[in-house]
């Protein structure tokens, strides 16, 4: 069976979600958590957050977009490259 | 349960189509390129001048990022209000979703000018310290994005207030709103990088 929430009220849980992830990785930031720890996790959380954004804000949903794989690419890329410089430091 | 923001019906996206034109993709893929340069400079000097990076990011008050975090997600979530209201035909609405858009990015920018204040006043200037010098390279760089954003909001606004946008067309609106979505793809980069690594 396929619910359809309203467009507004995804938005919204979208939007607290996000707020939640920024509130999480700055408590995260706070802790007596490894650096490489840390890399990894706001690594994750920025992945998440892009991917978020992409498809629910930017409404990228197109399956086979390329601008759609391009926008994904980034936010694979990017938190790689955080992972790598926490694994480094 | 399905969770797309989708055009309404009758206005389904045609394959191979973009949401809002070409141009501002060419615009907002430029952003994220010259903005993914800058992040490539920040693990380069992250690894060549780890003390730097140890001592910098302590020196930066990590409540005004986050607040200019909540501000930017928030815009943006107003952003998207404002393209189902026009979606819908809620012209009105739509007008007024877009204003509190620009008052999340004027927001963001005074919360902006006021950090760098605390920052001049608390000695965190650009000059001998590595991370701090991103921090600025990154920050105004942004901050010039948030800028045209506005800019871009401003025009929307004006024509959503003059009824230039319907369900049907609102390509220019819609435009508007990408690009300010892609500005907050960049803080969401920015801020952990600043305020939250160490």
């Amino acid at each position: 069976m396929t619910t359809r929430t309203s467009p507004e009220r995804q938005a919204t849980w979208v939007w607290l979600g996000l707020v939640a992830l920024t509130l999480g990785s700055a408590w995260l930031g706070e802790s007596a958590a490894s650096a490489m720890v840390l890399a990894a996790v706001v690594a994750g959380i920025v992945a998440v957050k892009g991917l978020l954004v992409i498809r629910h804000y930017m409404g990228l949903t197109e399956v086979g977009s390329r601008l759609r794989l391009v926008m994904r690419l980034y936010f694979v890329v990017v938190p790689a490259l955080i992972l790598l410089a926490g694994s480094l430091a | 349960m399905e969770l797309a923001v989708a055009p309404p019906a009758g206005r389904s996206m045609l394959a191979g189509s973009v949401p809002g034109n070409r141009g501002i993709w060419v615009g907002i893929l430029c952003e994220l390129t010259e903005f993914a340069l800058m992040f490539v400079a920040w693990a380069w000097f992250r690894f060549n001048h780890p003390e730097d990076f140890r001592a910098g990011s302590a020196m930066l008050l990590t409540g005004a990022g986050i607040a200019n975090t909540v501000v930017m997600l928030t815009s943006g979530y107003f952003a998207v209000r404002a393209l189902l209201a026009i979606r819908r035909g809620e012209s009105r609405a739509a007008s007024n979703w877009l204003i509190g858009t620009l008052v999340g990015g004027i927001g963001f920018l005074l919360i902006k000018a006021w950090e760098f204040h605390w920052n001049i006043e608390h000695g965190v200037v650009g000059t001998g310290n590595s991370f701090v010098a991103m921090y600025y390279y990154l920050t105004f760089n942004h901050l010039v994005h948030v800028v045209w954003g506005c800019l871009g909001l401003i025009w929307a606004i004006l024509r959503c207030r003059f009824g230039a946008y319907s369900p049907d067309d609102h390509e220019g609106l819609e435009a508007a709103t990408l690009y300010w979505h892609a500005t907050d793809l960049a803080w969401i980069v920015i801020f952990p990088l600043l305020y939250v690594l160490r």
